[in-house]
């Protein structure tokens, strides 16, 4: 019962960030801070819906030597998550990198500080 | 526009005389429709029979790769011909044969970038990092496709994808140094070979094309069904050889317009 | 099998096959069709296909989107109707 509970709180939490990264994707102004929202939110919600589901394998766990077959189906989506973790930001890196590569401009605010010339002069 | 009209009309039509003809349909997973429980007083039906016999027949828990690869391994292996064929065909059209002498490329942003390229190695990390991990998932989905979902397509697709990842996260010069033209050329070739050499060696041993069951004496197994699962699992080599290299001639070609140079 | 989740899947896949064959350009139209590739996997894995859903998330939705956009790069982009 603990871990179905556990599970329910991870996949929820998860959700929440899945629901964060669409408001983000949908109302932010520029390209950089949109994929900065759809990168991060992805990530961190696909990891804690992994883990919900990991953690819901748990439930019908008694002991090693029947119920070994669970652990692998644990392992397995251990194993995505990991790839995840790791190709995802990758990935958001790349589209950012083709982005400033391809000329697309950050949208500063009128009146804010702007550094963008001085920091991209060397480049 | 008159022509987007047409095209319109045309679907609809082709549309709502398929939807005419779902209406007749069993309902889905209906074990008293005909193709699963056969017709009175006929034929017993052939979802029947592979679902009782498949496993006594080839020793294979996995009914999709006993079906793809033994029942009708005729139709397979004409399939993995078409992917040849598709290869082949992209070969024939785009591959620039004669070598001119092209201006030199702009060099991009990130070969002149001055803090070093950092793009590059963020990248080509994760790259080191994923494309021994999708090789050996591509292995295990290959030789493990008799027990789980999975085979010589779905594998050879993945070896392929990781070429193309190499493609894409350096340079197509990269992945070329690690499979050249003449070799995947050739291993595409082997791979069909492989799977017709199953089909003529049963021929050679008495048998009928690509009837595994007489190969028992040759590959040392307990009775003709163990030989069958066996020679499955040759036959799915093959394919995933074709599939995986004319994967990524296919993306090599288009993505250089056939000159092999230059990559994405 | 759930009916409503097919219905779904259904929706979106009609969706996200009128938007690749009506916008302009053709980058957007092939991202578009990886999208398409991924929600005819996901109705066949629902159905039960996994073998195919599985030969559909490798071939459909990895590499032929790849190859639409090697394409595209090096034709040109937009789209003439």
């Amino acid at each position: 019962m603990i871990f179905v509970i556990l599970s329910a709180i991870l996949i929820v939490t998860g959700l929440v960030f899945f629901v964060g990264s669409a408001v983000g994707l949908l109302r932010f102004p520029d390209f950089y801070s949109r994929m900065h929202a759809a990168g991060k939110g992805d990530t961190l919600s696909s990891l804690l819906v992994l883990l919900g589901l990991a953690v819901y394998q748990l439930k019908d766990f008694h002991g090693f030597s029947e119920d070994w077959p669970i652990l692998l189906v644990i392992i397995k989506i251990l194993a995505i998550s990991v790839f995840i973790l790791i190709t995802s930001p990758t990935s958001t890196h790349a589209l950012m990198d083709a982005g400033w590569e391809d000329g697309i401009k950050p949208t500063i605010q009128k009146g804010s500080a702007n550094h963008l010339e001085e920091d991209t002069k060397d480049i | 526009m008159l022509t987007k009209v047409i095209a319109f009309i045309a679907v609809a039509i082709t549309g709502s005389l398929l939807l005419y003809g779902v209406a007749d349909f069993p309902s889905f997973g209906d074990p008293n429709s005909p193709a699963n429980a056969g017709v009175e007083g006929g034929a017993p039906s052939i979802s029947q029979y592979f679902i009782t016999e498949s496993y006594k027949d080839t020793k294979v828990p996995n009914l999709v790769t006993s079906v793809l690869a033994d029942y009708r391994g005729y139709d397979t292996m004409f399939e993995t011909v078409v992917v040849f064929a598709g290869g082949m065909a992209i070969f024939a059209i785009l591959r620039v044969l004669r070598s001119k002498e092209e201006p030199p490329k702009p060099q991009s942003r990130a070969e002149t970038f001055v803090h070093g390229d950092h793009n590059r190695i963020i990248v080509g990390t994760t790259c080191k990092l994923v494309i021994p991990v999708i090789q050996l998932f591509a292995l295990y989905v290959i030789a493990h496709g008799h027990h789980s979902p999975g085979g010589g397509f779905q594998g050879g697709v993945l070896i392929g994808a990781s070429f193309i990842l190499l493609a894409l996260a350096a340079d197509l010069k990269t992945a070329l140094s690690r499979l050249n033209e003449p070799n995947y050329i050739r291993l595409a070739c082997i791979g069909i070979l492989i799977y017709a050499g199953f089909g003529v060696l049963c021929q050679i041993l008495g048998g009928n094309f690509l009837d595994y069951g007489v190969l028992q004496p040759v590959l040392f197994t307990d009775g003709p069904e163990m030989a069958r699962s066996h020679s499955m699992l040759g036959v799915e080599i093959g394919v995933a050889l074709t599939v995986s290299t004319i994967m990524f001639a296919i993306y090599a070609n288009l993505a250089s317009r056939g000159t092999l140079n230059e990559g994405l | 099998m759930i009916f409503s989740f097919d219905i779904i899947i259904l929706i979106f896949l009609v969706i996200a096959a009128v938007i690749s064959l009506s916008v302009k350009d053709l980058l957007s139209a092939s991202m578009i069709f990886g999208i398409y590739g991924f929600l005819i996997c996901l109705l066949w894995a629902e159905m039960g296909a996994v073998d195919v859903a599985f030969t559909e998330a490798a071939v459909g939705a990895g590499v032929s989107a790849v190859l639409l956009i090697a394409t595209v790069f090096n034709t040109k982009r937009r789209s003439s109707d």
